[in-house]
């Protein structure tokens, strides 16, 4: 059934500027390392502690878009609460989205400090704007999320500006 | 990975090398396993068709990632990515051929470390652009020493 748009659309206009925060606890090389094997980007910065402080650091960082990649942090939902296209029912930063499909449309980053392996992370995300469209296959949301990652001192890693088409 | 650039040694139009990456549906499945990411879309060839698709397809933040590493892979180990941002035009399959590659629009120096902007674009073996994107990066300065903090 198709989502009433204007509903849908007033419903996450009302969030925008609020902001939900969810630690993310301490960050493992070893999963960020999965990500740069994944990635095939084998950069030493990633794996050998002595290189990565040859290069400044103070010992393996994470790949840049680590944090940013990673779709969910906590055990999510069992199988049969995926929806049919796998993913889990949407909810960002506290709006929930049912029976919209979102597509990632990229990302704006900045980096302030590394991540380092044991990171403590803090994930603030707020919506920034919200956007109903007409297109020629329908209507449609432009949605941008703002994501920041704080270590345990509040102090600002990274953020990014995510921009999702809501279809 | 190159040995790197210095802040002196680049200027606007200088090229970043460029990078090849064919995407695996090992790939895929690993890169979908690492991020959490449960959708069909990456995994499942039936599922891909339905939506009109030929093939699963390369996640969208890997097409960022793609390009993230050829532009550090060419700045070199010194370098710090400050800025980065992308944006998916195409989708792109596994088996394509996919060429990151760009160049060099600006630079400035920012207090004592040297920022350097690029233009980067990652096309298929058609010459189809999948993804543009943009980037600042602090490279060290030949006469500045101890530039040791960053991403």
């Amino acid at each position: 059934m198709a989502p009433d748009w204007h509903a849908l659309h007033g419903s996450v206009k009302e969030h925008v500027g609020r902001s939900t925060r969810q630690r993310l606890g301490p960050m493992s090389a070893a999963q960020f390392q999965r990500f740069a094997v994944a990635v095939g980007d084998l950069n030493p910065r990633y794996f050998d502690p002595e290189a990565a402080r040859e290069q400044g650091f103070p010992g393996v960082v994470a790949p840049p878009l680590y944090l940013t990649s990673v779709l969910g942090w906590q055990a999510g939902p069992a199988e049969d609460e995926l929806r049919p296209d796998g993913a889990e029912s949407e909810v960002m930063a506290g709006v929930p989205l049912e029976g919209v499909r979102l597509m990632g449309a990229g990302q704006e980053v900045e980096l302030s400090h590394p991540v380092c392996d044991g990171t403590d992370v803090t994930l603030e995300v707020s919506v920034d704007d919200v956007e109903l469209k007409h297109g020629g296959s329908g209507q449609f949301l432009i949605l941008r999320l703002l994501r920041r990652y704080l270590d345990d001192r509040g102090t600002e890693l990274m953020r990014c500006r995510e921009t999702f088409i809501a279809r | 990975m190159s040995a790197g650039v210095s802040f002196e040694e680049v200027a606007p139009g200088a090229a970043i090398t460029p990078l090849v990456k064919r995407p695996t549906n090992v790939q895929l499945f690993r890169f979908s396993a690492v991020t959490w990411n449960a959708h069909r879309i990456h995994y499942d060839t039936a599922y891909a068709h339905t939506e009109g698709y030929p093939d699963v397809l390369v996640q969208s933040h890997l097409h960022g990632c793609f390009l993230v590493q050829a532009v550090l892979d060419w700045a070199g180990p010194r370098a710090r990515l400050r800025r980065f941002s992308w944006q998916n035009r195409r989708f792109a399959l596994p088996g394509d051929v996919l060429t990151c590659s760009g160049k060099v629009t600006a630079t400035e120096v920012h207090d004592t470390v040297g920022l350097v902007t690029c233009e980067l674009e990652e096309r298929n073996q058609d010459g189809e652009l999948c993804a543009p994107g943009w980037a600042t990066i602090e490279l060290p300065r030949a006469t500045v020493m101890g530039n040791d903090h960053g991403a």
